[in-house]
C-alpha cells in the first residue's frame, strides 16, 4: 500500500514520523516554526522544534553540541549555499568528532539544504553543490530524486549515527509521487534501478535522475533500450551496482547538475575507468553543467545546464547512432 | 556523568579548607603535567608532533571554575585543553600517552593534544579551530535545557575567539533562549601573536572584552583569573544563574599564558621545541613578561594557603612531590605505551 | 589597482564626483525635498509595476521588493556622490535607483535581457553598476558587509578618503559576519556608513525570534561605534541623519550605524503568501507612507505643493513605461557568455 504525497511532504514526513519515534530527534532551523501554529510546534512542542536567527555557523555548531549531548537534531538550511558560510562546521567539526575520540563521542545530526533552483535564482542560489561534501571523511551525503526516497532516506539520516547532509531539490519540492504507507527506510550506499535497460547505462544524482529517465523514454521510442541507475546516497557510492550494470551494456553516460569538475559524475567517471574498464566498448561520456555560474537570464541559464537532448545526443555518440532529426 | 572531583555546586558558598587545598593540587598537578610536555620536545625530541598548546599560568581560572561545576555538568574548550580534564579526574597517564600519539591514549592516539575527550567526566572536548567549539557548546547547553536535569555547561575558549562570527551568533542564541550556560573567555591578551588591542575594539579602546555581553543583553563581568578564589565565586553566581533559568553569562577571565602559543610551526627535521613567549620574542617586552612570572598563580596561591595557615609548607612540599610522581608515572606510561596499528583509524570514520 | 577597476568608481582624487549633481549634506531646502520626492516616487512606480510583470513572468526567479521603505533608499543615495559607492543586498531595486542606476537598463536586468546593467547575468538579486557607484548586491545575508570595509579601506590607502555605504537588514545583525566586520571597522577607524533598514523581519520571521536586543543599533556601542536609531519613513529624518553620518565620515572619522525603523507593505519575495504577517497592521503603516507624509511636511515647510507632487508621481510613471517599452524592446543575451566571463581576462 502506497500514498500519493509531493516530494517535500514525504520529507516532512519522514521527520514527524522520526520525532514521534524518537523523542531525541530535534528540529530546528531559519525561518520554520514562526507560527504557533506550525504542525511541527504543535505537536512537539518549543524544546524541540525552534527557529533560529540567520546564524549558519552556531545552528550547525550547536546541533553538532547537541549531538554530542545525546540528541539527534535535524537542521533546516533552508538553501545549500548557507552551508558555504558555515563550511567548517559542515566539514570539519562533526565530522572528525568521532575519529578524533575514537569513537567515545558520535554525532547524529541531519544537515537538510535545497539546491538547484535553477529558475532564475541567479548566481548565488542555484548551485549543485554537493560533490562538494562527497569526499568529506565521517560525512554522509543523501540526494533523493522521487518522494519515495526522499522519506526513506530522511528516515535512514536520522536514524544514522553520524553527521548527514541531505540534498533536497528545489525544483522537485512540489512532484508528487508514491510513497509507502508506515515505516519506510531506505539504506545508504544501494543504488536503485530506476529504469531497466541494456543498450547503456546512464547514472544521474538527483534531479537529473529526471533528465535521464525522460532521455531514456524518447531513446526507447528509437528502439534504444537505456538503463537509469540513481545512486540515491553520493557518500557512501555503491559503486558495485554500477560496475554490474557497465558489464552488461559496456556503454557509461553520467548526467549531473553539478560543474563538470566537482560532479557526482567525475568521480564515478574515474571508479568505472578503474574498476571497470575492460567492460567498457566507448568512453565514458558525462553531461553535466558546466564550469560556470549560474546565469539570471532564462536562455542562459538553460545554456549550462544538461537536458534531455543533450543527455540523447551523448547516448547517440556513445552507441554510434546517427542523431535524430529534432 | 558525575564529576568526581566537583562540589555539590548548589550555592556559592564560601571554600572550605578541604576544598582550597584540592584546587591547590589540582594547580600544581596541571602546572607539572604542562612543563613536563613541554619538556619532552628537549628530553625525548620526535615523540611530539604536530601542535601543542599548554595552560600554564592558566591553572587558577581552570581550577577555580571547575571547583564550581555540579555534578552532571558539562565543559567545552579550545584546543588548549589539557588543565580541565586534570582537574575533572582524567587518568593523566591516559592524556599523556594521548598527547604522544600512542596506543594507551584518551582517543588511541587519533585525536592528539588539541582533541582530547572524557564524556564520562562530563568533558566534551572542544575544537582545534578557533571558536567553533563555541556552538557546539550553545547545542550541548540546549540539550541540558530540554533535558531539566539541572545541568549547565561552561564554554572555555579565548580572548581571538570572540571576534570569531560563531561567538556572535552564539551568545545571541544563548541569550535569546537562556540557555544554561557560562561563557568563560581566558583573556591572555594575545591571539597567538597578536596583542589584543591590535585586533579587538574593545581593547583598543581601554574596555574590558566582557563589554561584548551587552551585544547580546546578557550579563558581563572581568575577574582576576590568577585568583582561583575569585573565579569560583564569579563561575558559582554565573552557574546559580544559568541553573536557575535566567540566562548565561559572559566572564572575561584574566590571566597571563606564561608560555608562547604554541609549539614552534616547523616542517619535518627541523627540531621542535617552545620559542620564547610574544611578548619577549615579536614585542622584545621583557618587562611585562618578567612582571608576569612574579604573578605566577600557583606559587602565589600556596604562599596564600600557607600564609593565611590552610596549608603548612610540609604539606605543600608532600602534594608537589605527589604531582610529580604521579607526572613520572604518566610520562613512563606514555612512553612505554605502543604506537596503535597503522590502520586503527579506519574503524571510526563512520559510527 | 591596474587592471581592476570595479573597486574604482568615479574619477581620481581631484574629481568631484561623475554624478549629475553633488548634494553634500545640511538641511533640506525645497530642491533636495522635490529630488527626495521624486526619487521615491521612481521606486514606487517601479516597483509597482514590477509587481504585475513578475506574475505574467515577464522577471522571473525572485524579486524582493522595497514598497513602503522608499525613504531610507532614497533619503541616503541621493546624497551620496557616483564615487562614494553602495553595497546593497538582496531588495536591491530601491538602493539601485536612488544611486543612479538607469531604470530601462535595471529593468532589462531584471527581465533577464542583454541591455540590462549586467546583461541579464545577474538579475534581481545581484545588480552593479560601476558607473554610479552601486558596486553591487548580494544574495547571501550579511555577505556585503565585508565589501564596504575593504572598499573604503582601499579609498583611503589611495588617498581618496571616500566613504562607503552598506545596507543590511535586521536579520544581518545575527550572523557572524556582522560582528567580524564591524569589529574590523571599528578597530581601524574605516569610514563606512552601515546603514540597517529594520524593518522587523529577518525572512519571514520576526525580529523576537532572533534577538533579545531590542534596537540593532544596540549593538553598535559594545563595539566602540556610533550608532542612531531614526523613523526610517520620515524621509526627511533619515536625510538629515544621514547627512550628519556623511559629512563625519568624508571626514575622515571612523563607522557609524544609521538604524532606520521601516516596514515592507509586501511579502519578503513577489509570491510569498505572507501569512505570518497576519498580526501586523498594514492600514496602520500607509498611514505613515513616507511619500504621503512627505507631501505633507513640504506643504507646510512650502518646498513644494499637491500639484507638484502629483506631477512627479506623473513623471515617475512615465519614465517606467518607457523602461518596460526599453526593456521589452531588447533581446535576450547570447546564451554562451559565460564561458567569455567566468574568469576574467588579465
Amino acid at each position: 500500500m502506497s500514498h500519493v504525497i509531493p516530494y517535500i511532504a514525504a520529507i516532512q514526513e519522514a521527520i514527524r514520523e522520526e520525532m514521534e519515534r524518537d523523542e531525541r530527534v530535534l528540529y530546528f532551523g531559519q525561518n520554520m516554526a514562526t507560527s504557533p501554529e506550525d504542525p511541527f510546534l504543535k505537536q512537539f512542542g518549543p524544546d524541540r522544534v525552534r527557529v533560529t536567527p540567520i546564524s549558519e555557523t552556531a545552528e550547525i555548531g550547536m546541533a553538532t553540541g547537541a549531538a554530542v549531548a545525546g540528541y539527534r537534531p535535524v537542521v533546516e538550511l533552508y538553501m545549500a549555499e548557507f552551508l558555504l558560510v558555515a563550511t567548517d562546521q559542515v566539514v570539519n567539526e562533526g565530522t572528525r568528532f568521532h575519529f578524533m575520540s575514537k569513537g567515545a563521542v558520535s554525532v547524529p545530526m541531519v544537515m537538510v539544504a535545497g539546491y538547484g533552483f535553477t529558475a532564475g535564482w541567479a548566481g548565488q542560489h542555484t548551485g549543485s553543490i554537493y560533490g562538494m561534501f562527497m569526499g568529506v571523511p565521517g560525512l554522509k551525503v543523501a540526494l533523493p530524486s522521487t518522494p519515495a526516497d526522499a522519506k526513506g532516506l530522511m528516515t535512514t539520516a536520522i536514524r544514522d549515527d553520524n553527521p548527514v547532509l541531505f540534498f533536497q531539490n528545489y525544483l522537485l519540492l512540489l512532484e508528487e509521487g508514491e510513497v509507502p504507507d508506515g515505516e519506510h527506510a531506505v539504506p545508504f550506499g544501494v543504488a536503485d534501478v530506476k529504469r531497466s535497460g541494456s543498450d547503456l547505462t546512464l547514472v544521474a544524482t538527483g534531479y537529473a535522475v529526471h533528465t535521464a529517465l525522460g532521455a531514456a523514454e524518447s531513446l526507447a521510442r528509437r528502439g534504444v533500450s537505456v538503463e537509469v541507475i540513481d545512486p540515491r546516497t553520493i557518500a557512501p557510492l555503491d559503486v558495485d551496482t554500477i560496475l554490474s550494470s557497465v558489464a552488461r551494456t559496456g556503454h557509461l553516460v553520467l548526467v549531473d547538475q553539478a560543474t563538470r569538475h566537482s560532479s557526482v559524475a567525475a568521480v564515478i567517471a574515474a571508479e568505472v575507468a578503474e574498476l571497470g574498464f575492460s567492460s567498457l566498448e566507448a568512453p565514458i561520456s558525462m553531461v553535466t553543467a558546466l564550469d560556470s555560474s549560474i546565469a539570471y537570464s532564462k536562455p542562459v541559464e538553460e545554456f549550462v545546464l544538461p537536458d534531455e537532448h543533450k543527455v540523447v545526443r551523448a547516448v547517440e555518440a556513445s552507441l554510434g547512432l546517427a542523431p535524430a532529426s529534432s | 556523568m558525575a564529576n568526581a572531583n566537583a562540589t555539590d555546586g548548589s550555592a556559592p558558598e564560601a571554600l572550605d579548607p578541604e576544598r582550597l587545598v584540592w584546587m591547590y593540587t589540582q594547580m600544581y598537578r596541571i602546572r607539572e603535567f604542562e612543563e613536563r610536555v613541554k619538556s619532552t620536545f628537549t628530553e625525548h625530541p620526535g615523540i611530539l608532533r604536530g601542535h601543542t598548546h599548554l595552560a600554564d599560568g592558566a591553572e587558577a581560572s581552570i581550577v577555580g571554575s571547575v571547583a564550581a561545576l555540579a555534578p552532571g555538568d558539562q565543559i567545552v574548550t579550545t584546543y588548549r585543553c589539557h588543565g580541565y580534564p586534570i582537574a575533572l579526574g582524567t587518568d593523566t597517564k591516559r592524556m599523556m600517552a594521548e598527547i604522544y600519539g600512542k596506543e594507551g591514549g584518551l582517543c588511541g592516539g587519533l585525536g592528539g593534544s588539541m582533541h582530547l575527550y572524557d564524556v564520562d567526566r562530563g568533558f566534551l572536548g572542544g575544537s582545534g579551530i578557533v571558536a567553533q567549539a563555541i556552538p557546539h557548546a550553545t547545542g550541548a547547553a540546549w540539550a541540558a535545557q530540554i533535558r531539566r536535569q539541572g545541568q549547565v555547561v561552561v564554554c572555555f575558549f579565548g580572548d581571538g575567539a570572540s571576534k570569531q562570527g560563531a561567538f556572535h551568533e552564539s551568545l545571541n542564541i544563548a541569550s535569546l533562549w537562556k540557555l544554561p550556560i557560562v561563557y568563560v573567555m581566558e583573556n591572555n591578551r594575545y591571539q597567538a601573536s597578536t596583542r589584543t588591542d591590535q585586533e579587538d575594539a574593545n581593547a583598543a579602546s581601554g574596555e574590558p572584552l566582557s563589554t561584548k555581553a551587552k551585544a547580546y543583553s546578557m550579563e558581563g563581568v572581568t575577574v582576576d583569573g590568577a585568583d582561583p578564589v575569585a573565579v569560583h565565586a564569579t563561575l558559582a553566581d554565573a552557574l546559580a544563574r544559568a541553573r536557575s533559568g535566567t540566562g548565561p553569562t559572559l566572564v572575561e577571565s584574566l590571566v597571563y599564558r606564561l608560555s608562547a602559543h604554541g609549539n614552534l610551526i616547523a616542517p619535518p627535521g627541523v627540531p621542535l621545541n617552545y620559542p620564547e613567549h610574544e611578548a619577549i620574542a615579536i614585542f622584545g617586552n621583557r618587562d611585562e613578561y618578567e612582571a608576569a612570572l612574579r604573578g605566577d598563580p600557583v606559587p602565589r596561591f600556596r604562599h596564600q594557603l600557607v600564609t593565611e595557615g590552610t596549608l603548612s609548607a610540609a604539606d605543600a612540599d608532600a602534594i608537589e612531590q605527589a604531582a610529580r610522581e604521579e607526572i613520572d608515572e604518566a610520562q613512563r606510561f606514555a612512553l612505554d605505551s605502543p604506537w596503535p596499528a597503522p590502520d586503527s583509524g579506519l574503524a571510526y570514520v563512520y559510527a | 589597482m591596474a587592471g581592476g577597476g570595479t573597486g574604482d568608481p568615479g574619477g581620481g582624487a581631484g574629481d568631484p564626483g561623475g554624478g549629475a549633481e553633488d548634494p553634500g549634506g545640511g538641511a533640506l531646502d525645497a530642491a533636495a525635498a522635490e529630488r527626495l520626492l521624486a526619487t521615491m516616487w521612481r521606486i514606487r512606480a517601479f516597483e509597482e509595476r514590477l509587481e504585475p510583470l513578475k506574475r505574467s513572468s515577464m522577471v522571473h526567479g525572485l524579486t524582493h521588493l522595497s514598497i513602503g521603505q522608499e525613504a531610507v533608499a532614497a533619503g541616503v543615495c541621493t546624497q551620496l556622490r557616483d564615487d562614494e559607492p553602495v553595497y546593497s543586498n538582496h531588495r536591491a531595486n530601491g538602493h539601485a535607483l536612488a544611486k543612479g542606476v538607469d531604470m530601462g537598463k535595471l529593468l532589462a536586468e531584471l527581465m533577464g535581457r542583454a541591455d540590462g546593467c549586467c546583461r541579464g547575468l545577474g538579475g534581481s538579486m545581484h545588480v552593479v553598476d560601476v558607473a554610479h557607484g552601486f558596486l553591487g548586491a548580494t544574495g547571501v545575508v550579511g555577505g556585503n558587509l565585508p565589501f564596504a570595509v575593504g572598499s573604503a579601506l582601499a579609498s583611503r590607502l589611495l588617498g581618496r578618503a571616500r566613504p562607503a555605504v552598506v545596507f543590511f537588514g535586521d536579520g544581518a545583525a545575527q550572523t557572524g559576519i556582522f560582528a567580524e566586520t564591524v569589529n574590523l571597522a571599528s578597530l581601524w577607524q574605516v569610514p563606512v556608513v552601515f546603514v540597517c533598514e529594520n524593518n522587523g523581519f529577518a525572512e519571514f520571521t520576526p525580529r523576537s525570534a532572533h534577538t533579545r536586543v531590542e534596537r540593532v543599533s544596540d549593538l553598535a556601542a559594545p563595539f566602540c561605534v556610533a550608532a542612531r536609531t531614526v523613523d526610517g519613513n520620515d524621509v526627511v529624518e533619515v536625510h538629515g541623519a544621514f547627512a550628519d553620518a556623511l559629512s563625519q565620515a568624508r571626514a575622515g572619522s571612523g563607522p557609524y550605524l544609521l538604524e532606520c525603523l521601516t516596514h515592507r507593505l509586501s511579502g519578503h519575495y513577489v509570491g510569498d503568501p505572507g501569512g505570518y504577517r497576519a498580526a501586523l497592521e498594514d492600514e496602520a503603516w500607509r498611514a505613515r507612507d513616507p511619500i504621503a507624509r512627505l507631501v505633507r511636511q513640504a506643504a507646510a515647510a512650502g518646498w513644494f505643493d499637491a500639484e507638484h507632487a502629483r506631477a512627479a508621481e506623473a513623471a515617475a510613471r512615465d519614465e517606467v513605461e518607457a523602461a518596460v517599452a526599453f526593456a521589452l524592446g531588447s533581446p535576450f543575451p547570447d546564451p554562451s557568455i559565460p564561458a567569455e566571463l567566468t574568469y576574467a581576462r588579465s
